[in-house]
């Protein structure tokens, strides 16, 4: 990674991601199963990590869940096993393309199109939430290794392409993929 | 030299870097730091434009965005910008601009007739000739009134790349607006509490009227120092704040330096939305002119702006300045083109004495006190003026320049805007608004609080209360080290015009007199909005900023009402002109609207699709570049007769979960899903609540609690809303789970008589006999290696399946159907075929979804629940949307094979062919039956079946007999879907 | 612009948020007549001042909101889940 002074790096993060979404008064039982085995639950608006694997909150009694990359459905299947009865569990691996955007400048890059505040004080380390921007839905998370973006797959060029063209003028570098692992560095709940 | 008017050294210009420039083609010189105007004036230059009716010469009277009068063409690399002010705008090397509104020079304007005739041409005079017969005023008037009248012209002119423009989003807990010593001292207190601020100015340089008063600078400094020591602070120069929009909105337009233009792609405008838990208007106050004959010749100047040129810009208004007062703060102007050895030929006041008045006559200046201006002596620029004396006697005085002032009214738009209402106050003759709490404050002059010291203290008391709101204790600043005393001044006393014969202008920009407001009032627009109306008095681009209250005093003193009951126009939004590009920011041209794409675009992209915009998707049309219905029949046929695939991943989908699942969708759906089996799929209907058809699509039961719905491509997003809506609005009891999974999965669907031994071929583990895996059956499957699911149904006619498998394994299942369906000729086909095989069996889309249709009228009466409440199901019901003479669908087939349909051709009786009947939806040459085939609504349509009627297409000329048939034009008993 | 309180996401842009109507009128059940479910449809009050109204929040948490606001001066004074109801002293005018 090389850049002028601020830059933005860009990343692709492949990653699993599952959902799981509590049926009615049945968020703590979800939450008990998932910490059998091994998953933190995010607070609302907040992500967590545990074992090198993340999890954020952005809807209220969700979850979404990011693994490393397994076979097609491998990983959804697992969750499902574990919160049988308790929730929906939705693979919506195909469904979000995330991407790790880092630099002290990224805040102010974002600005150009996305409404929330996401200034240190704000939108801090730890925090997530869902939004509109450059009209598509995205999710962001402020996270130790940079800010994590989620947004549907079929309009994901459309938001790259803007990303990239809008950090232009503070210097971008495309990085290597970001791995899940990398995403959970020193992220704590 | 830069200009015989640059007398001294200002605050802003670099006297190291001149700059070349043209203005109606002559050669000038300005200094980095100018704007256009104080360039001009420096060399003198003070017949700058023509005004917008009469024509009549037109000068620089204002320093500011206030300006009326000095507006001009930019010609640059890219063409013609009109309307720029040239007081706001920086000189920079090779700038071109030229004067507006004269023909053919400025010097000699033969239009300027309009100004004899301005008898002819009153207030109202648009009103008026509205009235006149229309060929009158498409003929006579608007030609003429376009060529005499209008501001700058605009060039079209379309270029390929769109300007770049950027809109962003800023969150602050306090926006202060302007940085003069109100705004500098609240943003110092405000940042030192720790709270966000956000300091926005229009001006390049910090510090309002600190800036025209040497005395200050050693405070500016100093507090500006402190300032940019906060970290919570930041400083916007060169922004506007365009408008309040409530809830702790607003809407402000940064101007960008040099430097930072260059590093955003050439970008001039930045629209910043700014959400602020608080705001402080430390907005100031703008000066007004005073109406008398002649106040509009060139050489006429507000004295606050004669003194900004000259502190600024070190520029001279003229050598010989005359003056015209009626307060003490503008005679600060005298006082400092005195110090700068340009004597003034003598003040006006119409006050009888002052304090400041003494202070001139010590420094041996003539002050004529109790005495008027009551006749400007020269038309494209000031020699002299004519005084008149308390006792009515008259003097004439040679000078080159008239400075004015009639006073300071405080900025009040952004609090009205606010909801605030206006405070009338004697003792400055103006109005005042606070913002209601908690919005925000006002501080300093913006308050009516005059006095630069006065207005630093005030701005910092205004803080430290909405510090305290915001739950902060903001330390003691006193407004800082240091800071200056304010001088005694007498009070003003209100003095708006002079009445004596010849124009006294209130509205320089729109050139609108004290009498055309009287006029107006005679006239019945008594009301000060009636009146602007009438006159377009305060419109355009200065909004009236610095005569809108002397308008409003003259409509005041004709209907005999106080002023402060007559009031100021309503401002609203722009508070400056603002380019609409600036407005739009980056979404415009290619990224109007976001452009979807399926998981395979790129295999489409390769084989040669032509693609077509449907909502946002880009979807494959045909898999051919060459144009005509060819291509398409091929797909087609290879469907009827071998098989196809083609890529559905557009339609809406939908993971229902949940004990409650069947239930909410026996709610959302007209027809039952409740008695579904597992592992089976089933066609439904969902109506709106007012009984019209709503969407369609199929539904597969893939657990006990667990549905998958699919949508129209159209009304995916609409269904999702839908569904949550009444899942959290009237079923609140159900305990469902609703998941958008339309990007997860990509679907394909394989169709035509080989599908299954295709796919047999790519499917493992799934018997796929008519009896293990019949029509509507939906299980999941491994797919080319890939878990998936797949599903048995038809859009098309023919033996169908629909298989789905992960978005990013699309390719790899894609291909091995593709290669499993070779030996049997397998072709993918776009939407176009997909639309000629669904048109032949009867099918409808969203041409026949089209929101005024019901079950009844495309025939799906049956599939209507008759036990169990549903949405539509009431309204549904209503006796008239049973009436037979409605719409209903039918097929439509030209009589002569050879004649074609076209889609919106209207269904007549060949005995009454001016009365539609009905008009074809969807039509597509067949593949399977000769000629053409149509989908149409038919006013009692299904009575019509075995009929003749005519199809007209009036805009092609075209008259078609046509055969009204059955809508299932092929297979209508289903045996190739369940073959 | 508005810029509502949602009790999930914190205060977001109106532009994040779908209008739904009027919150003050449940629908009617089965047994209610053609002239209730007319009325739920199609009637529609257009008070001057607080207004009980629908916003889905399908930017953010895709949740359904209950706002109060006042329909001449937009302001805002109360946002709850659609189970819950302004406290009864603020609802008097
Ligand atoms: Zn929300």
């Amino acid at each position: 990674m090389s850049g002028p002074e601020g830059a933005i790096t860009l990343a692709s993060c492949p990653a699993d991601i599952v959902e799981l979404a509590a049926f009615r008064a049945r968020a703590s039982d979800l939450a008990r199963l998932a910490a059998a085995q091994d998953f933190a639950l995010a607070a609302g608006g907040g992500t967590a990590a545990r074992a090198g694997r993340l999890s954020l909150s952005v809807r209220p009694d969700r979850w979404l869940l990011l693994t490393t990359p397994a076979a097609p459905g491998e990983s959804a299947a697992l969750r499902r096993e574990m919160c049988r009865g308790c929730g929906a569990v939705v693979d919506l691996s195909s469904a979000l393309v995330a991407f790790l955007l880092a630099g002290t400048a990224v805040p102010e890059m974002l600005a150009r199109a996305c409404r929330l505040d996401l200034e240190g004080r704000a939108f801090p380390k730890g925090c997530a939430a869902a939004t509109i921007m450059v009209q598509v839905p995205a999710i962001l998370a402020r996270l130790s290794a940079g800010m994590l973006l989620l947004t549907p797959a079929t309009t994901a060029r459309h938001l790259r392409e803007w990303l990239v063209e809008t950090s232009q003028p503070f210097g971008l570098a495309l990085a290597p993929d970001a791995t899940v692992s990398a995403l959970c560095g020193e992220s704590q709940t | 030299m830069t200009g015989p008017a640059r007398i001294a050294q200002g605050l802003l210009t670099d006297p190291a870097r001149p700059l070349a420039f043209r203005f109606d083609g002559s050669e000038m010189r300005g200094l980095a730091g100018d704007t256009l105007a104080s360039a001009l004036l420096a060399n003198g230059r003070r017949l700058v434009g023509r005004s917008f009716k009469y024509h009549r010469p037109r000068g620089i009277v204002t320093a500011g965005c206030e300006e009326p009068c000095a507006l001009v063409d930019l010609i640059g690399a890219a063409g013609r910008e009109p309307n720029q002010l040239a007081t706001t705008l920086a000189l920079h090397e090779g700038l071109v601009a030229v004067s507006q509104n004269r023909w053919p020079s400025l010097e000699l304007d033969v239009l300027a007739v309009n100004d004899l005739l301005g008898r002819f041409l009153p207030a109202g005079f648009y009103y008026k000739t509205f009235m006149a017969p229309g060929w009158a005023w498409e003929r006579l008037y608007e030609p003429l009134i376009r060529r005499a009248a209008g501001l700058g012209k605009l060039a079209a002119r379309v270029t390929e790349h769109a300007a770049p423009a950027e809109i962003v989003h800023d969150h602050a807990d306090v926006l202060v607006v302007g940085a003069g010593s109100a705004g500098l001292a609240a943003a110092a207190v405000l940042g030192t509490a720790g709270l966000r601020v956000l300091l926005a100015d229009q001006d390049v340089m910090p510090g309002g009227g600190t800036l025209l008063d040497p005395r200050w600078s050693g405070w500016r400094e100093e507090i500006c120092r402190r300032i940019a020591a906060l970290p919570t602070v930041r400083r916007l120069a060169r922004t506007t704040v365009l408008g309040a929009y409530g809830h702790g909105v607003f809407g402000t337009l940064e101007a960008l330096a040099p430097q930072e233009r260059a590093r955003f792609g050439g970008l001039r405008e930045r629209l910043r939305v700014v959400r602020a838990r608080r705001v402080l208007l430390a907005c100031g106050a703008g000066e007004r002119l005073i109406a008398f004959p002649g106040n509009d010749v060139p050489g006429v100047m507000l004295a606050g702006a004669a003194l900004g040129y000259l502190r600024r810009y070190g520029v001279a208004a003229g050598l010989k300045p005359v003056f015209f007062l009626n307060n003490d703060e503008a005679y600060e102007t005298v006082f400092a083109l005195a110090e700068a050895r340009v004597l003034a030929a003598a003040v006006i006041d119409p006050r009888p004495s002052g304090r400041a008045a003494a202070r001139a006559q010590e420094a041996g200046i003539e002050v004529i006190a109790g005495a008027v201006v009551c006749r400007v002596r020269g038309r494209r620029g000031v020699r002299g003026v004519r005084v008149m004396g308390a006792n009515g006697s008259t003097r004439r005085l040679d000078a080159d320049c008239l400075l004015m002032s009639g006073g300071h009214s405080p900025a009040t738009s952004l609090a009205c805007q606010l909801g605030a209402r206006l405070e009338w106050h004697e003792r400055i003759a103006a109005f005042t608004a606070e913002p209601p709490s908690p919005a925000g404050r006002a501080a300093g002059a913006a308050r009516g609080v005059y006095g630069l010291a006065a207005a630093a203290l005030d701005g910092e008391t205004a803080a430290r209360a909405l510090a305290a709101e915001l739950g902060r204790t903001a330390p003691l600043l006193a407004a800082g080290p240091g800071l200056p005393s304010d001088p005694d001044a007498t009070p003003l006393v209100p003095f708006w015009e002079v009445r004596a014969p010849g124009k006294a202008f209130v509205d320089l920009q729109n050139d609108v007199t004290a009498d055309d407001v009287r006029l107006a009032c005679r006239e019945g627009y008594e009301h000060v909005e009636h009146m602007k109306r009438f006159t377009t008095c305060a419109m355009a681009t200065d909004q009236g900023r610095i005569g809108g209250l002397v308008a409003a005093a003259v409509l005041a003193h004709a209907r005999g009402a106080p002023l402060a009951e007559v009031g100021q126009v309503k401002p609203r939004p722009f508070l400056e002109p603002v380019p609409f590009a600036a407005l739009a920011g980056g979404e415009v041209r290619g990224h109007y609207k976001p452009k979807r794409r399926v998981p395979l675009h790129d295999w489409h992209e390769r084989a040669g699709a032509t693609f077509v915009n449907t909502g946002l998707w880009l979807r494959p049309l045909v898999y051919s570049r060459a144009a005509g219905w060819e291509p398409v029949l091929e797909e087609a046929r290879a469907v009827r007769r071998a098989a196809g695939i083609t890529d559905v991943s557009t339609l809406g989908k939908i993971d229902v979960q949940g004990p409650d699942a069947a239930r909410f969708l026996d709610f959302v759906y007209a027809n039952t899903f409740s008695t579904l089996a597992v592992g089976r799929a089933r066609y439904g209907i969902m109506l709106r609540e007012d009984g019209m058809l709503f969407d369609d699509g199929t539904t597969s039961r893939l657990g006990a609690t667990h549905f998958l719905v699919t949508t129209t491509t159209a009304n995916s997003a609409a269904v999702l809303e839908h569904l949550e809506f009444h899942l959290q609005a009237v079923c609140r009891e159900l305990d469902v789970v609703l998941t958008d999974v339309g990007d997860q999965w990509a679907q394909f669907a394989v169709a035509g008589p080989r599908a299954r031994e295709v796919i047999a071929s790519v499917v493992e583990g799934l018997d796929l006999t008519n009896a293990a895996f019949p029509f509507m059956a939906a299980a999941e499957a491994r797919i080319a290696g890939i878990s998936g699911r797949l599903f048995r149904i038809s859009f098309s006619g023919e033996l169908a399946y629909e298989l789905a498998v992960p978005a990013r394994t699309a390719p790899v299942a894609w291909q091995a159907v593709l290669a499993a369906g070779s030996r049997y000729g397998i072709r993918p086909y776009g939407l176009d075929a997909l639309n000629t095989l669904r048109i032949e069996k009867g099918h409808v889309t969203t041409a026949e979804l089209n929101g005024n249709t019901t079950a009844d009228d495309l025939g799906f009466q049956r599939m209507l629940k008759k036990s169990g409440d549903f949405i539509g199901r009431a309204l549904g019901a209503r006796p008239g949307l049973a009436a037979t003479d409605r719409l209903q669908l039918v097929g439509v087939r030209p009589v002569d094979r050879a004649r074609r349909l076209r889609n919106g051709m209207h269904l007549v009786a060949p005995e009454s062919p001016r009365t539609s009947l009905g008009y074809v939806t969807s039509s597509t040459p067949s593949v399977e039956l000769e000629g053409w085939v149509g989908l149409a609504l038919l006013a009692g349509g299904r009575q019509r079946i075995g009929t003749r009627l005519l199809g007209t297409s009036p805009i092609h000329g075209e008259r078609t007999e046509l055969e009204v048939v059955s809508p299932h034009m092929l297979d209508a008993e289903n045996t190739r879907v369940r073959s | 612009m508005l810029r509502i309180p949602c009790p999930w996401c914190g205060t977001r842009d109106e532009a994040e948020f779908r209008y739904h109507g009027d919150a003050t009128r449940p629908r009617p059940t089965a047994a209610d007549t053609l002239a209730d479910f007319s009325r739920y449809t199609y009637g529609r009050d257009n008070p001057l001042g607080w207004h009980l109204e629908w916003w889905l929040h399908v930017g953010g948490c895709r949740r359904l909101l209950k706002v109060e606001r006042h329909t001449l001066s937009h302001e805002i004074r109360w946002v709850g889940t659609p189970e819950a109801s302004p406290a009864p002293e603020v609802q008097a005018p």
